[in-house]
């Protein structure tokens, strides 16, 4: 990579791997708010000179420019895009025709998602699947701008990165990086990071939802194995899985946090069972196809001692990292938003006392609010993407993009309603609009808010990381 | 100043509570929500207890009660919510028919409207340009040799399934609005549902259905809209209590859910946040209550009521449905289980916000209501 697909990421490290001097914390600060530091600097540059603590000259025309601008343009060097024609030949041949994506998760057939399975192990194969991680484990080793790649060139398919609903790619695996030892993530995250398995998260129980160290769900050494017991509730999703990625608890009569630990359970263990819940919407997590959500019962099932991740009685730290992805760091991505566009293009076709939808000023106003909305997803998913990428230390940053998606979509669900009407609570074949989903959203909107955290966790974690009303600040859990 | 319900309001309210627990627990609804809806042997057990003829005075065979009366009832439908023909027939098609129908019509639609088992009207305005203005209504009704035909569709009907008959809006030659009375099984008439997150709607379809002149309401003295809009400034308020009722309940399933759901180790109810949906649930509802019950007020009597009675549905559509949302907020996970029931209050809010005018609607419709009044 060179300098110009360094400049998202630069000034705190730089991929082009000539060491742009800009990295210097303090002296960037001081470039951008000291002017007339900056001029001087340029100056300098400019004449050829080196100056002290200066940036590095190997690297002009980027640096000068960082110096100038911010920059929020996603750039990418031509090998970038020599990588990106290459992801779009093959998604071209590879492709398969009829790959489903319905409004309405839980309408995925069993087929349609054996295509998206399928396409994921092809994709492993290149190590696309899961681009970041390292190729040892079955990632694909590459940077995070190939990743944006290949995530950008699957949605111009409708389809996402992975193609199907996997929470052990995001939120397991991560996880396993940072707790697992080498003998477990030499174990678990080929086959993960491979698409040869999928998971499940298993948190939430009848009693502990935003509580979840309140788990009441045993696991019992005996031996080898832990015994487990209990029920599992709002565990997605459709078509089954063949792994879970469970916290329990490991010490019934312990203190509180010190009685947790997770596990890789293996679902076809004996004494695995699930049935669907009846949900009035099953939820898009971070837009992956999730179908139904279950209640899982755990009766004595035996699970190989070697899957406890993280130390017994250890799992809420554990637990902190995994809360940290779901609290909003593996959520969304920078593509634009296309229940928007949908929306557009209704109110370009659609009538009201005889004028289309967008020529009346009241329609006019709440498409500008939808799209402030949507904008300032991207914008705060770009500002959370930079700071990771720039490993910038994050606190509220998380939460706050989550909380506003939340909110953003029951907004919107709002606006819809009352751009449309009744035409957007219907999803008849003839009248009902965009196949679906825009009454999809109707109910997605309400669904939005509980999964990963309620509204009102977030802005707990908010409030504590900023230190509202204590002395110490909270951290963030430990991250990859 | 009195704002106490009256005695024998007070025996309605009673009567109609203890129906809607006993027939239309929430358990029960749910279970209809699934197997199809509002059956007409549900209508039966409303219309046996005099309810389907409440507003229609006792020389036509009805019970002759106010405004008022009626709102007390729909105040415990909403509880439900009760969903069904009951406020489309018994309110709005009713109270349509008392407004321009001929002494004729009357006579022979009123006294089976009073007995609800034989006769369900449902209105069906508008259409695919989907709105409360006149000027939305766009169906013909050509006259020929003392007939009409009816050639178009009606979108987004309330309660057309399992209606006898359908009061049906239409232009005729002169410009003017027509309202007809279609006997549902006139050949070329046909009815489907519109499935989705919404209650009871359906799509009215006429393919050149033809019905006698004597089916005019009025016989198309008066322009059908002028009708309309007389009638609306009556059923509207009866409408918001119906979202009164519904506001009203969950709020009470939101404030005991946030009393007995325990967290943290104690019960959601001690964080300020979830106290704040609740507070906001609260305020939403006793504002949509006192507007909705001085609209009512104002029209049995005699007052100039039409800056009250949009007030009151601008407020009760939004009340029912921001409940609702606070509502989901609070009960989370469970909120959102079929079993659990709250989405028919959130569908059935979702389905009023719009029906008889949205928000935004009304409070355009209040503020021309103000400038006429020369308030403003
Ligand atoms: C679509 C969807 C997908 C999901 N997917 C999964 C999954 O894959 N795996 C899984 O394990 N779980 C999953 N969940 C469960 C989800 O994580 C929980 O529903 C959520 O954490 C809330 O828990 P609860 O429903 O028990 O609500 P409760 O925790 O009972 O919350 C009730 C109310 O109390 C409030 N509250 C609670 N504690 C506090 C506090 N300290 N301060 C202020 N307010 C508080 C809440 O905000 C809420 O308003 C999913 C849920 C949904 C809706």
């Amino acid at each position: 990579m060179s300098k110009v697909g360094c400049r998202l990421t630069c000034p705190s490290f730089s991929p082009c791997g000539r060491r742009c001097r800009m990295r210097g914390e303090t002296l960037w600060i001081r470039c951008f708010i000291n002017a007339a530091y900056r001029a001087a600097l340029i100056l300098s540059l400019l004449s050829g000179a080196r100056i002290e603590d200066g940036p590095s000259l190997s690297c002009p025309f980027t640096t000068l420019e960082r110096l100038l601008f911010m920059d929020f343009e996603l750039k990418f060097t031509p090998e970038l895009e020599g990588f990106r024609k290459k992801v779009q030949d093959w998604l071209k041949a590879n492709i398969p025709d009829g790959m489903e994506n319905p409004a309405d998760p839980v309408d995925l057939t069993l087929e349609g998602y054996n295509k998206q399975r399928a396409l994921g192990r092809k994709m492993a194969e290149l190590g696309w699947l899961y681009p970041t991680y390292p190729k040892e484990y079955g990632g694909g080793g590459l940077s995070d701008d190939e990743a944006i790649i290949i995530e950008t060139e699957l949605d111009r398919y409708d389809q996402l990165l992975p193609p199907y609903y996997d929470s052990g790619g995001k939120l397991a695996a991560a996880t396993i990086m940072v707790w697992g030892t080498d003998e477990q993530k030499r174990a678990f995250l080929p086959p993960i990071l491979t698409g040869k398995v999928r998971s499940w998260q298993l948190l939430t129980e009848p009693d502990a939802g935003s509580d979840l160290a309140n788990v009441k769900t045993t696991a019992i050494r005996d031996g080898d194995h832990y015994v487990v017991n209990g029920q599992k509730i709002f565990v997605g999703s459709a078509h089954g899985a063949e792994w879970s990625w469970m916290i329990a608890n490991t010490s019934p009569n312990g203190k509180r946090h010190e009685n947790l630990s997770w596990f890789v359970l293996p679902m076809d263990l004996p004494g695995v069972t699930w049935t669907h819940m009846d949900l009035i919407f099953a939820g898009n997590e971070s837009g992956a196809l999730s179908g139904y959500k279950n209640t899982v019962y755990l009766e004595n099932v035996r699970i190989p001692a070697f899957n406890l991740v993280g130390g017994e009685n250890n799992g809420w730290k554990v637990a902190g990292t995994h809360l940290e992805l779901e609290h909003g760091l593996m959520q969304g991505s920078l593509n634009g938003d296309r229940t928007l566009q949908k929306v557009f293009k209704v109110c370009r076709d659609l009538k009201r006392e005889g004028r289309h939808l967008l020529e009346h000023d009241d329609v006019r106003e709440e498409l500008a609010d939808l799209y402030i909305d949507s904008e300032l997803t991207r914008l705060l998913h770009l500002r959370n993407y930079w700071m990771r990428s720039a490993k910038k230390p994050m606190t509220y940053e998380g939460p706050q993009a989550y909380l506003h998606m939340k909110r953003a979509a029951l907004r919107t669900s709002k606006s819809l309603h009352k751009i449309l009407g009744p035409y957007a609570l219907t999803l008849d074949k003839e009248r009902g609009l965009e196949d679906g989903h825009i009454e999809v959203q109707q109910r997605g909107g309400i669904v939005a808010q509980h999964p990963g955290g309620t509204v009102e966790i977030q802005k707990v974690i908010i409030a504590r990381r900023l230190g509202i009303g204590r002395a110490v600040k909270e951290q963030a859990g430990v991250l990859r | 100043m009195d704002l106490s319900l009256t005695e024998s309001q007070e025996m309605l309210k009673a009567s109609a509570r203890e129906l809607v627990e006993r027939e239309f627990s929430k358990d029960n609804l749910v279970k209809k929500d699934t197997n199809g809806g509002f059956q007409p042997s549900d209508w039966k057990k409303i219309a046996d207890l005099g309810w389907a003829g409440l507003l229609i005075p006792d020389e036509f065979g009805g019970e002759g009660g106010s405004l008022t009366d009626a709102a007390v009832i729909f105040h415990e439908l909403g509880r439900g919510p009760v969903p069904g023909p009951h406020f489309s027939s018994a309110v709005l098609g009713t109270l349509t028919v008392l407004e321009g129908a001929t002494p004729e019509q009357k006579m022979s639609l009123l006294p089976r409207l009073a007995v609800g088992a034989t006769v369900v009207l449902a209105p069906a305005i508008t259409e695919s340009d989907y709105g409360w203005s006149a000027s939305q209504i766009q169906m013909k009704a050509a006259k020929r040799n003392g007939s009409y035909t009816l050639n178009g569709a009606k979108l987004f009907v309330q309660d057309a399934i399992g209606a006898t008959h359908i009061l049906c809006a239409a232009r005729l030659g002169s410009g003017k609005i027509g309202l007809f009375i279609v006997d549902a099984k006139t050949p070329g008439v046909s009815l489907r549902p519109l499935p989705g997150f919404t209650t009871g709607v359906g799509e009215v379809r006429f393919d050149r259905v033809i019905i006698h002149e004597s089916n005019l309401l009025g016989e198309g003295r008066e322009d059908g809209w002028t009708i309309l809009e007389r009638t609306l400034q009556k059923a509207i308020p009866i409408l918001c209590a119906y979202q009164v009722g519904g506001s009203e309940k969950v709020f009470e399933m939101s404030l005991e859910y946030a009393n007995t759901r325990v967290q943290f180790g104690m019960v959601i109810g001690r964080f300020q946040r979830v106290q704040d949906h609740v507070i906001e649930q609260v305020n939403q509802l006793d504002a949509a209550r006192w507007a909705t019950y001085e609209a009512l007020w104002k029209l049995d009597t005699g007052q100039p009521a039409a800056a009250s009675v949009h007030m009151a549905k601008a407020l009760a559509s939004e009340a029912y449905y921001q409940v609702c949302n606070a509502a989901h907020e609070v009960h989370a996970g469970l909120g959102i289980m079929r079993e659990y029931g709250l989405y028919l209050h959130t569908k059935m809010s979702r389905t009023l916000y719009h029906y008889l005018g949205d928000p935004k609607f009304h409070k355009r419709r209040l503020t021309n209501a103000l400038e006429a009044q020369g308030v403003i």
